[in-house]
């Protein structure tokens, strides 16, 4: 059982981080900060497709991250009146 | 909710007093500004109408927080009317309004400080540096204890008004020029109506009389006279002040964003004295709207946790203080954030688009509630039932359509997170839950796939730099494994 909080914890976490990341990572490639876009071999036409995409992964990941916390709050988190 | 049986003590003086107060706060100092940039010399006439069109539906609030003398405002009403989603979302945008209250009331801190304090910093840096300090001292102050925030509300009303009467009366000493009160043209008319919708916030205060309804004495008397008198007192108050502004202040000075109208019509007509007084002024409203909206808006952010739309720990108490700790800082986080914009016509906006929602709504309560329980006891009674519930419901629709269109997407936004939470309710977390589990896990197996496409040169083109394909290729290993174990917990978690 505690193996599977730590696990649940970790997931959590990693999970929403990752969801942050593609989104500051959508932002950068549609600012093209550090000249992404050549550098990845990304076809400007195609660039909508993949913001679209790290969105959709963004947000998934970050809910899915924030079950997974949630769940370890409701477990051992603070005493409720 | 709690049923609340209080004892009616409070007469007409102190109904009046609390509706003053709970209306004059920082949307004078900020939003007033915005008004008269945008409505020009006609701004009189503006305060007028967006008055009468705020005392329709505090009518309807004053008949509904006498039959409904429940803690929670418009969201017992709802619940009284409708239940359900329609309840949910009362409270939802009740809680909205508060949340961008508040940021309002830290950028007018900001603002106001700012013109005391001369620093070496960048607008914007004093603005988020000063926006996120008001709010973490309040939000602290808040979280320990309320209870001096009570008690100096009364002695702030009286104070304000004798400054603001101080204001005019300089003001008609030195000389108020004649300005045309009716716009002239197309583009007048379309200012005219949207500085209604920002004159808005400065009136709806006036809703603390019906909350405070169950405690006052002859309610049906007392409430509408209060209602009335309020409404009267704060149009010739607002308006004397915007007129004297006009009167003071050029065109060109009103276009100027770095000049608050205000302050400067107050400097011209007291000497800086004045100028001072009216920015010191600026800085208490804030600080006392702040603390109102942080209050009000714990109380919601309970009330619909209680009812299962917002999480548990929001019911926590502080054990030392006894206050709604994680709530405050709850809603704090979101002050912050919207506050660090600093755009005032932006915030007001979003705050006034679920304002005007919430008036709709509360009317249409009312009409419900007359339906549905027409036997109800009723100490007072909307005049000229059904059209002036009717005529709220219009008005609040129509200035709807003249909200900035980024703070109504906006607001569209924040409904559709809300219909989420209520749909997470009523589905049952567990179930939407697994389903996120299983569309992780999904996204996890593409990822998988998408880099066996990659390692074979069939996505990514050869061309580009072995060290970013191999970047890239852990990245997306990491992340496909990462999503399939999390989506695999969440689907696996006990049902």
């Amino acid at each position: 059982m505690k193996f599977k909080r730590i696990a649940v914890t970790f997931f959590g976490i990693v999970q929403e981080i990752m969801g942050v990341l593609a989104v500051v990572f959508a932002y950068i490639l549609y600012y093209n900060v550090l000249e992404v876009r050549a550098n990845l071999g990304l076809l400007p036409e195609n660039v909508s497709i993949y913001l679209l995409l790290l969105f959709v992964f963004g947000f998934v990941s970050f809910i899915n991250g924030l079950f997974l916390f949630y769940q370890r709050l409701e477990n051992g988190g603070s005493s409720v009146s | 909710m709690n049923s609340l049986k209080k004892r009616r003590e409070l007469g007409l003086f102190q109904a009046l007093i609390i509706g003053l107060g709970g209306a004059i706060g920082i949307e004078v100092f900020v939003l007033l500004n915005v008004a008269i940039r945008q409505a020009g010399y006609t701004i009189v006439l503006v305060l007028l109408v967006c008055g009468l069109v705020n005392l329709l539906t505090m009518l309807s609030f004053s008949e509904l927080g006498a039959a409904v003398p429940e803690v929670g405002g418009e969201y017992s009403y709802a619940k009284a009317a409708f239940g359900g989603f329609l309840a949910f979302l009362t409270g939802w945008l009740r809680w909205i309004s508060n949340v961008f209250g508040a940021a309002l009331a830290a950028i007018g801190f900001s603002l106001h400080v700012l013109l005391l304090a001369q620093t070496s910093l960048s607008p914007l840096d004093q603005s988020l540096l000063v926006a996120f300090l008001s709010v973490s001292v309040i939000a602290a102050l808040a979280a320990l204890s309320i209870r001096g925030t009570k008690q100096i509300g009364t002695t702030i009303v009286v104070a304000f008004i004798a400054v603001f009467l101080v204001f005019i009366a300089a003001g008609i000493w030195r000389g108020l020029e004649p300005r045309p009160f009716l716009p002239t043209d197309l583009k007048q008319s379309s200012g005219f109506i949207t500085a209604i919708t920002y004159s808005f916030l400065m009136f709806l205060g006036m809703r603390a009389i019906a909350s405070g309804s169950a405690t006052l004495k002859n309610p049906g008397k007392n409430i509408p006279r209060a209602i009335v008198l309020s409404a009267i007192m704060l149009i010739v108050l607002y308006s004397g002040i915007a007129y004297v502004t006009i009167s003071t202040v050029s065109l060109e000075e009103l276009a100027n964003p770095d000049v608050l109208p205000l302050t400067l019509a107050a400097e011209k007509a007291l000497g800086k004295v004045g100028g001072y007084v009216l920015t010191v002024a600026g800085v208490v409203a804030a600080l006392s709207s702040l603390s109102t909206s942080m209050m009000v808006q714990s109380s919601i952010a309970r009330g619909l946790s209680r009812d299962g739309y917002f999480p548990k720990f929001l019911l926590s108490t502080h054990k030392r203080f006894g206050t709604a700790h994680l709530a405050i800082i709850f809603g704090s986080v979101f002050y912050i954030l919207f506050a660090a914009t600093g755009v005032v016509e932006f915030i007001g906006s979003v705050a006034v688009f679920a304002s005007l929602l919430g008036f709709a709504l509360v009317n249409f309560s009312l009409l419900r509630l007359r339906m549905k329980k027409p036997y109800m006891q009723r100490p007072f009674r909307v005049p000229l039932y059904p059209y002036t519930p009717i005529a709220g419901i219009a008005l609040s629709f129509i200035l709807l359509l003249f909200i900035d269109p980024s703070a109504f997407s906006l607001g569209i936004a924040f409904i559709g997170l809300g219909v989420l939470a209520y749909y997470l309710r009523m589905v049952g977390h567990q179930r939407i839950r697994i389903a996120f589990g299983g569309m992780s896990l999904g996204i996890g197996f593409s990822i998988a796939l998408l880099t066996y496409l990659i390692e074979i040169g069939f996505l990514l083109p050869l061309s580009i730099h072995q060290q970013f394909r191999i970047a890239v290729i852990y990245v997306l290993v990491v992340a496909s494994t990462v999503s399939i174990l999390a989506g695999a917990l969440n689907i696996m978690s006990k049902i």
